[in-house]
């Protein structure tokens, strides 16, 4: 392993010594060498953005850190589009939507996904029916047999939430 | 708790888009809305921050799902079930549910048609049809629409496979009348009813007397003339009676009052060829107003004439209606 402090050379060698291990690390979670080799780059992208590269003790837990956190966003990602397609697999066959409409529609999932990551089962659902479904308050009680104060303090807390979070993430 | 991060004027904010969401029209809110929207700049950026949030990824849904209707609700299912492995198991169970549901009714439909109790009628684009059936009730369909009629001693049933239908029953206390469509059935309890097959779910309204809902999964309501209620397999749902459970189609025309225009538009989509696709922003102005469908370019012609629409024809197979 290298011993120079040069930010290029040590992820040079970061790279050299660890990707063949981190893309077999990779691939034994996700059964897919294309995935794999693109969360290998990925891993490698975000450590280069993370942090001013010094020489790591562990490289190999380090590394395996951040493609775990990779990992579990695109696991996200892929179970979110599962279920959507899942759901669109009831719809008669005219309604498929075009590969166009399906790259608007995940990219539009996993943004609003993002934003309601960590609110619980009932307040993410009173929110999408509000927000996405354009349902009033009085029907969303009536629908999900809750009161009309609970719908009124869930939707509050998503929007807080999802506040805190865009806050966060622009 | 991620509450603490968001300031006090955004908070306000919330507040205010709760209460004047859930208040309809209230002028004297209104007026208290307006004085506290203007009473400082910071109340205006927070008031849009709230307004903005995810309206991005929403209007994008919301566009897919004009051109590709059902999309919406899948992804909105995707999103409500949460992220949790049971999920899954969840969501398999329900598919296999709703999928062996289909299936087991197109089984019966091929079993069925033999024995020449089944009667398939249907109209073309753009066409009405009004019709007697043998137990002196009369059934009218919206153009494309097709309905399967199955008398048996215990029941009368039309199934609905596309469109709208309405029934003036004819009585037999035997004999219930039924309209089935694919989330459930609709039961006449009097006369005169209205239902219609959407790809999101079934729609039905009440004309005279009352009819029951009953959905694949078996949850009940009843629905009373000059009412209107969507169904899915799961649920009821009573919606304000709009244009879509209106049956003015029967006189060939479509009555629209104050509602968007894109309920006017979805009116005219099964009297012309073609797609037709409208911007969200067109699809929300309001239209009042009686318009007739059999001629739906002049139809169009004049609504172009009435807003600020921009109507793009390519060919006669895409018809694209923005705002100017």
């Amino acid at each position: 392993m290298s011993t120079s402090t040069d930010p290029k050379a040590l992820l040079a060698a970061l790279y050299d010594d660890n990707h063949r291990w981190l893309r077999a690390w990779l691939y034994r979670q996700l059964k897919c060498p294309q995935d794999a080799a693109d969360l290998t780059q990925d891993t490698f992208i975000r450590v280069l953005d993370a942090r001013q590269l010094t020489q790591l003790e562990e490289p190999r837990a380090f590394l395996s850190t951040v493609a775990r956190r990779l990992l579990f966003s695109f696991w996200r990602r892929k179970r979110l589009e599962q279920s959507y397609l899942d759901s669109l697999a009831l719809l008669p066959e005219c309604y498929s939507p075009s590969e166009e409409d399906l790259a608007l529609v995940r990219e539009a999932l996993e943004s609003i996904d993002r934003l309601l990551n960590g609110l619980p089962a009932r307040v993410r659902q009173i929110f999408i029916l509000s927000r996405l479904e354009g349902l009033t308050q009085p029907l969303i009680a009536q629908q999900l047999n809750v009161s009309l104060a609970t719908v009124e303090r869930d939707l509050r807390r998503a929007f807080l939430h999802c506040l805190a979070e865009s806050a966060e993430l622009a | 708790m991620t509450q603490p991060k968001v300031d006090a004027c955004t908070r306000e904010a919330v507040d205010w888009l709760l209460r004047l969401e859930a208040a309809g029209e209230d002028r004297d809110l209104r007026q208290a809305f307006d004085a506290w929207l203007h009473a400082s700049p910071e109340h205006a950026a927070a008031w849009q921050r709230v307004g903005n949030l995810l309206q991005q990824p929403i209007a994008a849904l919301h566009r897919v799902e004009a051109h590709s209707p059902g999309q919406l609700r899948a992804a909105s299912h995707a999103l409500m079930t949460p992220d949790t492995v049971s999920r899954r198991k969840v969501l398999r169970g329900g598919l296999a549910l709703v999928l062996f549901g289909v299936s087991g009714a197109a089984l019966l439909d091929r079993a069925q048609p033999l024995n020449g109790l089944w009667a398939d009628r249907r109209t073309a684009t753009g066409e009405r049809s009004t019709f007697t059936l043998a137990d002196g009730s009369r059934l009218s369909l919206n153009a494309r629409s097709s309905v399967d009629i199955q008398f048996t001693e215990q029941r009368r049933v039309v199934h609905l496979r596309e469109g709208q239908v309405f029934v003036d029953v004819a009585a037999d206390a035997r004999r219930p009348f039924v309209i089935s469509t694919a989330q459930g059935e609709v039961q006449a309890l009097g006369t005169q009813f209205m239902v219609s097959q959407e790809a999101a779910g079934s729609l039905t309204s009440v004309q005279l007397h009352s009819v029951k809902v009953t959905t694949q999964g078996g949850h009940q309501r009843r629905v009373e003339a000059g009412q209107a209620a969507w169904f899915s397999e799961e649920w009821v749902r009573p919606v304000p009676l709009s244009a879509a459970g209106r049956v003015d189609w029967r006189d060939g025309r479509v009555d629209i009052r104050d509602e968007p225009l894109g309920s006017l538009i979805d009116a005219l989509r099964p009297y012309r060829r073609g797609v037709l696709r409208i911007s969200p922003q067109a699809a929300a102005l309001r239209v009042y107003g009686v318009y007739p469908l059999d001629d739906a370019e002049q139809t169009l012609q004049s609504l172009a004439q009435t807003f600020p629409l921009r109507i793009r024809r390519y060919g006669p197979w895409l018809t694209l209606i923005d705002v100017q």
